[in-house]
């Protein structure tokens, strides 16, 4: 029974996230079924016989009852679900069958924030129960298949699945939120449940939740909405920011030369003092230091270079980084910041 | 989005840091020179740039960021002569066989931004955005550092 239903798993999978009548069922099954799922993990083939004997009786008011406020839906939200889904309720009830999700592609909206936009059913489940209930619910899954399928019920939901697919960026949406204690999973109306695209929706997600962060710091990005506008205009400020560097080092190097033999009188004492002596590194940095204080203004200090003064330098300590602390805390060197 | 984001830490050093390591490789630089003096001013041009980039890596964190590490690795391997291309594109083009939906706009983005980025070769591109955000924000540290140099070198 279950071999021959594999091959209808798959269409059964695409349809079911698709329409509102599936959703519905399975919301409604999720929430009677899991907890026998839990307690009776031994008995698959009782379940699904009780399946079946539920099936053949609820099959036909089920589905025509709920396919019309799936057509009333159209672009609807919220209301109109629940709406819609009044009278199904007790023949929904009636039924023990559940569509699917496949469970694993709820497992990779756990690690998603999505929000959503239209709330159909909220319902709680359990992440331990899933493992055990994932092979319950997929082989009601296969059961389901096979009972639709020799429904009227099958071309419709067929078409469901065609337009669906299209519809995937549609504003139509309908979020179900299965949560038990901290577990989290959305998922999108219109949009494919399967694992791979949900996992892509996910690391999309991720993407521009950095890019976010990547316009406030690259100014001017404000003004480019989408992604694409966006990105040239980060690459375009690295870019830029290269060039700078290349250019003040050329400038540097102009200027380096010039100076060389000016400055060299002043640092020269300082450098053979240091460099002669220096064993580790952190010392020579604070030669380095006095030569150049740095200031917002751009001012060098350089007659504040006090050649006596790089005997108070050396003080040791933990981390150069802290010496350096130290250093523009002590001297008078005029730093300015 | 606070730039103490809790997702995303990228926290650079103050300015000072910077500044220190520039100097530090630039008084390297300046006692080099007198030995070997190059005459050539481009020569010169690339090892202050050189020098640039590498204090930069080093002041934003050493080998606790991708493109800092593979920013030294790169100046080390010019420094050794010993070419060991390693742009990693196994890992990128396995993902990107399972599923071309992967926004292709963003995708050729990407591309672009890697070249740029040092280091961008074997990454995601989220794990790009990452360090991108990194590297701009230690690009900019270093520009305004060597800014400051130049004005007060100019002054003087």
């Amino acid at each position: 029974m279950l071999e021959g239903l594999v091959s209808q798993e798959s269409l059964s999978l695409n349809s079911m996230d698709m329409s509102v009548l599936e959703r519905l069922k399975w919301v409604q099954q999720q929430q009677q079924q899991l907890q026998q799922v839990v307690y009776q993990s031994s008995n698959n083939s009782h379940e699904l016989l009780q399946i079946l004997q539920f099936h053949g009786s609820n099959n036909d008011d089920l589905l025509q009852s709920s396919f019309s406020p799936f057509q009333m839906l159209g672009s609807g939200f919220g209301p109109n679900y629940n709406i819609g889904f009044g009278p199904p309720h007790e023949a929904i009830s009636r039924t023990s069958s559940c569509h699917m999700e496949p469970v694993d592609t709820i497992e990779v909206l756990l690690k998603t924030g999505e929000e959503n936009r239209a709330i159909a059913l909220k319902n709680k489940r359990n992440p331990e129960v899933k493992t055990r209930g994932e092979e319950k619910t997929e082989k009601k899954i296969k059961v389901e298949a096979e009972t639709e399928s020799s429904m009227k019920g099958k071309s419709n939901m067929r078409n469901t699945e065609a337009s669906s697919d299209t519809s995937k960026e549609t504003s139509k949406k309908a979020s179900e939120i299965q949560k038990l204690d901290y577990i989290h999973v959305r998922a999108r109306r219109g949009q494919a449940t399967d694992r791979h695209s949900l996992a892509e929706r996910a690391r999309r997600e991720k993407i521009s939740k950095k890019m976010k962060y990547l316009q406030d710091i690259v100014p001017g990005c404000n003004k480019v909405t989408g992604k694409a506008g966006m990105l040239d205009e980060i690459i375009n400020y690295v870019q830029c920011l290269q060039r700078q560097v290349e250019f003040l080092s050329m400038k540097l190097a102009v200027l380096n030369p010039e100076l060389e033999l000016a400055v060299e009188d002043v640092s020269v004492k300082q450098f053979q003092a240091y460099f002669t002596n220096v064993v580790a590194s952190k010392q020579s940095i604070m030669v380095d230091v006095p030569l150049f204080p740095l200031d917002q203004q751009g001012s060098l200090d350089l007659s504040a270079i006090n050649p006596n003064q790089t005997t108070s330098i050396e003080a040791p300590s933990a981390s150069w980084e802290t010496q350096s602390q130290s250093l523009y805390n002590t001297s008078s060197l005029g730093f300015q910041y | 989005m606070a730039s103490a984001d809790k997702l995303i830490n990228t926290d650079v050093p103050e300015k000072d840091v910077f500044a220190l390591h520039f100097l530090r490789s630039l008084s390297n630089l300046r006692t080099q020179n007198p030995l070997n003096s190059p005459d050539k001013s481009i020569d010169r041009v690339r090892k202050i740039k050189k020098a640039a980039y590498v204090s930069m890596a080093r002041a934003a964190g050493g080998n606790s960021r991708l493109w800092s590490r593979a920013l030294l690795r790169r100046a080390a391997k010019d420094d050794n002569k010993s070419v060991r291309f390693s742009r990693r594109k196994r890992k990128i083009s396995s993902k990107r066989r399972r599923s071309n939906q992967r926004a292709p706009v963003v995708e050729e983005a990407a591309e672009r931004l890697r070249n740029l980025v040092p280091g961008g070769g074997g990454m995601e591109t989220s794990k790009l955005m990452e360090e991108t955000a990194h590297y701009i924000k230690c690009l900019s540290m270093q520009v305004k550092v060597m800014q400051c140099l130049v004005d007060g070198l100019s002054q003087k």
